[in-house]
């Protein structure tokens, strides 16, 4: 009875209510990170189950490479999308259209870093390619019925 | 240098996106294979789910990043920021999935890794269940092999000692605490003259004749725990006595308390008259043999006595006193020499002729001559003779004395109550070979305490001048002569029950070759008189 009370004496004196929170604009990229953070130690946490399981053939072995790769895609890409921020759009000259981008010097540290980070497959390909090696030795042991 | 192009920065990302959605989509399709070729198996429904994640955030952002360099190249600068938070978007939310998928896999092998063990323990009790269940087979097996085996063995044994029971010609028979018969074979029902279906409560106070019989059996059976060869009387159910040996043994239950009995008789009456039959003729035979001796002895001076009786009869007239005294000692000389004569029948020295007979015809014969006397004494007689007798070898004459000196006595032995019925029958029984002649009558009877005398010589209950006591003697000694018997049956026994009166009975031998005996006979007499 006493709720619907006090619900009813707040409803006779309305005031400002600002019940929806409005995002800025950087919140999309910290959600980003968060989910890059997220998922590293999502990985982290699967390579210590695979090691402490009994699992101990070859596509496990290629499955724990590549959460290694994985992660350190995940700490290139988390690096890539901070310096995306720190670098001035200044840095670059596209006088004969996007493909002839250049980022100009003078070259400090954290061009470098950034120019690094664009080749983020470097780390992310091998990844997925001891995946795809993992799934078929997992696979293979299964058909010859080897333990997996 | 002052600059760095980024071209090999958008190659790497173009070509490194494509071969991504490659390798996603051929980790999926062997993921797709282990589950389909274990499906529930955990691991691989993980790295299904797992890949398929992968391949949905390799897609999202490899065709992202292709798209970006597309529009880029192509100047769409516009465009591309259009579309750049919404692959961003994609590429986080997809990313976060794959994060949780990975997380689940920890706590997804640990309940996998428990519910293997579980089924390894199911599996080794399902083993060790499956071994019991063998050994519980092959034991079952085995029993009801036994049970056959024993049952096979029960069911013979059963069997033998059923028949034993059923077949038995002896009276066997189970008895309760109550001395009540609980079960007993056929021949013990036979023996007593019960049915099996009628007698549901007999008891052996029914059918011991004597109950200080059953009170010394009982006694002897709490006491000793059996009864060995006890000469009892059993009743039938027509109330004749039968004598028995009677072997039993009691029954104890648990408490070592009576509870029954068992036993066995078997039915004396047959050997007993035997032996008795048997006694009866030892001592008919001393005694033809001594009255052979004295007859012998007597009939010598007897023969003196009644000649010189004869010389001096006609020396004196037969009016004269000495001539009326001769003629008395002549007649009772020769009285006496009758006598002898039939002791000497009786004796079987006499003569006696041998020629084929129809004992129909010699019966009639004595009808002839006494039918008139039992009519006069109001004798009823009755005839019943079988009309295909065979003939049997022997002395008629001899033969009509026997069966006068039955109807004698028959009428004797009605006349005092004023006349009766005679029954006289004649029958052939083939499979003993021999021909039986009943002469019944409806007199007093002989009393049990003289029965066995009857054949003694000069036994007689009639008053004296009435007979000489050797009648039935000198019949004895004829029938013997001839190979047969005589039985003698008071009061009649007959399957309605007890008649008043006496039957005898007598058996004579039907020769195999009839008329060959007689033609041998008649040759030996002949050959005996040259």
């Amino acid at each position: 009875m006493f709720p619907f009370l006090l619900f009813g004496i707040l409803a006779m004196f309305p005031g400002s209510a600002w019940a929806v929170q409005s995002h800025g604009a950087p919140e999309g990229l910290y959600v980003h990170q968060f989910a890059h953070i997220f998922y590293t130690a999502a990985l982290c946490y699967l390579v210590w189950g695979i090691r402490h399981t009994v699992f101990k053939s070859k596509g496990w072995r290629y499955l724990q490479v590549f959460c290694i790769f994985m992660i350190l895609w995940n700490v290139v890409a988390f690096t890539g999308h901070s310096l995306d921020t720190l670098v001035d759009s200044a840095s670059f000259t596209n006088d004969a259209g996007y493909l002839s981008t250049r980022l100009e010097g003078p070259f400090t540290s954290l061009k470098i870093w950034y120019y690094f980070t664009k080749l983020d497959h470097l780390f992310s390909v091998p990844a997925l390619f001891f995946l795809y090696l993992g799934m078929k030795a997992l696979y293979r042991n299964t058909m010859e019925g080897k333990e997996v | 240098m002052t600059s760095l192009p980024m071209l090999p920065a958008i190659i790497v990302d173009m070509a490194g996106s494509f071969i991504i959605i490659v390798l996603s989509f051929l980790s999926l399709r062997y993921a797709w294979l282990l589950i389909r070729r274990q499906p529930e198996n955990f691991l691989w429904g993980f790295l299904f789910y797992f890949c398929l994640t992968l391949v949905c955030f390799s897609v999202s952002r490899a065709l992202g990043h292709l798209l970006k360099q597309l529009l880029l190249i192509f100047n769409y600068t516009e465009q591309w920021h259009i579309l750049a938070p919404y692959t961003g978007g994609f590429n986080t939310l997809l990313m976060i999935s794959l994060a949780a998928v990975s997380i689940y896999y920890h706590k997804g092998i640990e309940g996998y890794r428990a519910i293997q063990k579980k089924a390894g323990s199911l599996k080794i009790a399902n083993e060790q269940l499956e071994v019991s269940t063998d050994k519980l087979l092959k034991l079952n097996k085995n029993l009801e092999k036994i049970v056959e085996t024993r049952t096979k063995k029960l069911s013979t044994s059963e069997k033998k000692f059923r028949n034993f029971f059923t077949n038995s010609k002896d009276m066997v028979y189970f008895c309760d605490s109550t001395t009540r018969i609980g079960t007993m074979n056929p021949a013990g029902f036979e023996m007593l003259g019960y049915s099996m279906q009628q007698t549901p409560e007999l008891g052996l106070k029914d059918i011991f004749h004597n109950p200080e019989d059953l009170e010394k059996y009982t006694e002897a059976l709490t006491t000793e725990g059996f009864v060995e060869d006890m000469e009892v009387e059993f009743v039938r159910a027509e109330g004749t006595v039968i004598y028995v040996l009677l072997s039993a043994t009691a029954l104890f239950d648990e408490d070592r308390k009576f509870s029954g009995c068992e036993g066995i008789a078997k039915d004396l009456t047959r050997v007993r008259t035997m032996m008795k039959q048997l006694a009866s003729s030892e001592k008919m035979a001393s005694v033809g043999q001594m009255a052979a001796g004295v007859a012998h002895e007597i009939n010598t001076p007897l023969g003196v006595i009644l000649g010189y009786a004869q010389l001096m009869m006609d020396d004196f007239g037969p009016e004269s006193e000495e001539g009326k005294n001769l003629e008395v000692v002549e007649r009772q000389a020769r009285a006496c020499r009758k006598i002898v004569a039939d002791l000497l029948k009786f004796s079987r020295q006499s003569e006696s002729a041998r020629e084929n007979i129809l004992l129909n015809e010699v019966l009639e014969d004595v009808l002839a001559v006494t039918e008139h006397s039992l009519n006069l004494d109001h004798i009823q007689v009755w005839r019943d003779f079988d009309e295909d007798l065979p003939t049997i070898v022997g002395d008629p004459e001899k033969l009509c004395q026997v069966f006068v000196n039955f109807v004698n006595n028959a009428r004797h032995a009605m006349e005092e109550q004023g006349g009766g019925d005679l029954f006289l029958s004649c029958h052939y029984e083939k499979e003993r070979g021999q021909v039986a002649v009943t002469i019944r009558d409806t007199g007093h009877g002989i009393p049990r305490n003289v029965m066995p005398q009857i054949f003694d010589p000069f036994f007689t209950t009639k008053s004296v001048g009435k007979g000489t006591g050797l009648g039935l003697s000198v019949s004895y000694g004829i029938i013997k002569e001839h190979g047969g018997v005589i039985e003698v049956e008071s009061p009649v026994q007959t399957e309605d029950g007890e008649l008043k009166g006496t039957a005898l009975r007598v058996k004579l031998p039907v020769p195999l070759l009839e008329s060959a005996a007689v033609t041998n006979d008649n040759h030996r007499e002949k050959s005996k008189q040259s």
